[in-house]
């Protein structure tokens, strides 16, 4: 999953893209709004933090316009403003959350897989229960059939975005997309070593080779 | 009508029912003074006339000088006519027939008596006594004439003086009444738009009045100008306080969950502890200084369009399957700042959110003199002994509920502000039914 932080603090932003790389997601991080509101429509992102009060323009006028070229990705507002006038014009504006600072990580790590869930069709779930397979996001563990599997950090994000795209062709330059944020170098041999150490822990049909295509998540239900 | 606009009516109506009663009376009696004199002199004339006729009248008889009967006027002989004389000579006197057997007063000195004399039959006698000289005697002569029908129409004349000029007044100000409350009509539009300022029904006084009232409505308009943008500034300055000090809570928050300390619990706690702290004190500190209270007499919340805004704002942060319902008045208009009703409906039904199985009901309604905002849900409700705690003036509510998922504090500040109470019940949908009254501002 690839995250793009739209912070013009610094310091939090340092904070918040230390913590989500720990959390397994791909960051990209930008501190003024112009720029932000032309990559954050350009590039693959999976969900947006947004701050309100930004340099160049502010974090309602830029979701204002992504919303009005039918820009559609999660957009959770990241804001001190925290009166309910406020909040009201930030989920009218489009966003689909909003987390007033200060906050604790935890929190946010909460909001930003329960958009994602939700953004991916899985509504009102306490954690990711796809195909026979539940996701323990904050221990980065897999559990199948009662049994919980220790994962590498890649081996987590990469099951991740299977487990939300569960049932579809997948193709590698998509999971680059992704899985890795504007400047990490990008090989798709990484990723088929990961599908590998994946299906070895999951069972070797949990995730299917579509020659020529890419790959699709089944998970254990079917075998 | 207002105390006001009655004291300049009737102050402007007492003064002219004074002016034109000792006016009219003045000039009324003035005008009856110069007249009976006038018709006294005209009679004082006539009557010299008559002692001429009389002088005329008086002839050298055998022996004696001898009052010509045939040349005096009738009157003089019919009893009481209302016409007399009395002539004296030295050894002689005549008395008219009419006099009966009245006697004429002698005046002391010769010309029209300065009182009336009593006469005859309550009559009032106007006198004039003229001195001759003739036949070698002196001749005085004294005439009268009843003066009580002119008294009698001066009378009548003051009756319908006094009535006609008592209808005048009533008229005169009446027609003043009506004058006076056409010109203060501007000011009675302007009370009552600022009546409908303080209802929030509008937001500025119309400047189309009388250049009298301009500067005056346009100093209210400015003032309320003024306090919207005091408010407005005071609240960005706030806004962006908030900003400078919550982004580095933000972070410090963040870094004290840094991996660092996982060997460090109770370091961890204590800090988080304290962060918890300053981040409830601004926020709290903050949201009371945002408040508007009543600083804006023209501030409104309007029920139609805010909220569904505010509802669904709920339905898309809850997420869950939750029914929020709401019901209001058409058109219902809650005469305080949209903020601050903003923030006490959004605490409160976030609040009702958190803890409701399925349903959460706002209920808006006006009575005579208050706003009624109820607020029920199903969830599990606060017992009641716990309630009291809650509701308790200066309990300090935040850090006892925060468990209980209530943070009332800032709902709390606002109805105080507002002037209003809250209490808590127990809901009909089986939990929390939060209700606040709100006193409608008094005008």
């Amino acid at each position: 999953m690839r995250l793009l932080i739209v912070e013009d603090n610094v310091a939090l932003a340092d904070e918040l893209v230390a913590d989500l790389q720990r959390a397994g997601y791909a960051v990209d991080w930008l501190a003024d709004g112009r720029d932000a509101l032309y990559q954050g429509a350009s590039e693959p992102y999976d969900l947006i933090l947004l701050d309100l009060g930004l340099p160049g323009k502010s974090g309602l006028e830029i979701l204002r316009e992504w919303r009005a070229t039918g820009m559609n990705r999660p957009v959770l507002i990241l804001t001190a403003r925290d009166h309910w006038a406020e909040r009201i014009d930030g989920l009218k504006a489009g966003a689909d959350d909003y987390l007033t600072k200060p906050f604790h990580p935890e929190e946010l790590q909460l909001r930003i897989q329960a958009l994602l869930r939700r953004a991916h069709g899985q509504v009102n779930q306490p954690q990711l229960d796809v195909a026979g397979l539940q996701l323990d996001e904050a221990q980065q563990t897999v559990i199948k059939n009662g049994e919980s599997i220790e994962l590498t950090a890649a081996e987590f994000s990469l099951l991740r975005y299977f487990m939300l795209h569960s049932g579809k062709i997948i193709s590698k330059s998509q999971l680059n997309d992704h899985l890795y944020d504007g400047e990490s170098e990008r090989d798709s041999n990484v990723i088929e070593v990961h599908v590998n150490h994946l299906r070895s822990k999951l069972g070797k049909t949990a995730i299917e080779t579509k020659r020529g295509q890419g790959y699709r998540f089944l998970g254990i239900d079917n075998s | 009508m207002m105390r006001a606009f009655n004291s300049i009516q009737q102050r402007l109506s007492i003064s002219l029912i004074t002016v034109l009663i000792v006016v009219g009376l003045i000039f009324a009696q003035m005008s009856l003074w110069l007249f009976d004199q006038g018709l006294r002199r005209y009679l004082e004339n006539h009557l010299r006339n008559e002692t001429e006729l009389l002088v005329a009248a008086l002839a050298r008889g055998v022996n004696n000088i001898e009052l010509d009967q045939r040349r005096i006027s009738a009157a003089y002989n019919r009893p009481f006519s209302g016409h007399y004389f009395a002539i004296d000579l030295d050894d002689q006197q005549w008395r008219s027939r009419s006099s009966w057997d009245y006697a004429l007063p002698e005046p002391a000195q010769p010309g029209l008596m300065q009182a009336l004399a009593d006469g005859p039959q309550e009559q009032q006698l106007l006198i004039v006594r003229q001195d001759y000289r003739r036949f070698g005697k002196n001749i005085l002569i004294v005439v009268a004439q009843d003066y009580t029908p002119m008294l009698d129409s001066f009378r009548r004349v003051q009756w319908i003086a006094g009535g006609l000029g008592l209808g005048a007044l009533i008229l005169l100000v009446l027609l003043q009444r009506y004058l006076v409350a056409r010109a203060l009509q501007p000011l009675e539009q302007v009370r009552e738009q600022i009546a409908q300022l303080q209802q929030g029904q509008r937001s500025a006084l119309d400047t189309k009045v009388p250049q009298e009232l301009h500067s005056l409505v346009q100093q209210i308009n400015h003032l309320l100008q003024h306090t919207e943008d005091t408010l407005t500034r005071s609240r960005n300055a706030l806004g962006n306080l908030g900003h400078a000090l919550k982004t580095p809570l933000a972070i410090l928050f963040s870094l004290a969950n840094r991996q660092e300390l996982n060997h460090h619990l109770e370091l961890r706690e204590s800090l988080r502890n304290q962060l918890e702290h300053m981040q409830q004190r601004i926020s709290r500190e903050l949201g009371r200084a945002r408040l508007a209270g009543e600083a804006l007499p023209g501030a409104y919340f309007d029920c139609a369009a805010e909220v569904p805004d505010l509802v669904n704002t709920l339905g898309q942060i809850h997420g869950r399957k939750l029914a929020i319902k709401w019901s209001a008045p058409d058109n219902l208009r809650l005469p305080w700042d949209r903020q601050d009703i903003l923030e006490l409906l959004g605490n409160l039904l976030d609040n009702a959110c958190k803890w409701a199985h399925e349903n959460v009901q706002l209920n808006i309604e006006q009575t005579d003199s208050d706003f009624i905002l109820t607020i029920d849900d199903d969830g599990p409700g606060i017992a009641a002994a716990l309630r009291e705690q809650v509701v308790a003036r200066g309990a300090r509510i935040d850090e006892h509920i925060q468990g209980h998922g209530l943070g009332l504090g800032i709902v709390r500040d606002i109805v105080e502000h507002c002037k209003g109470d809250l209490s808590l019940h127990d809901s009909p949908l089986g939990g929390l039914q939060v209700v606040i009254r709100l006193p409608a501002p008094k005008s």
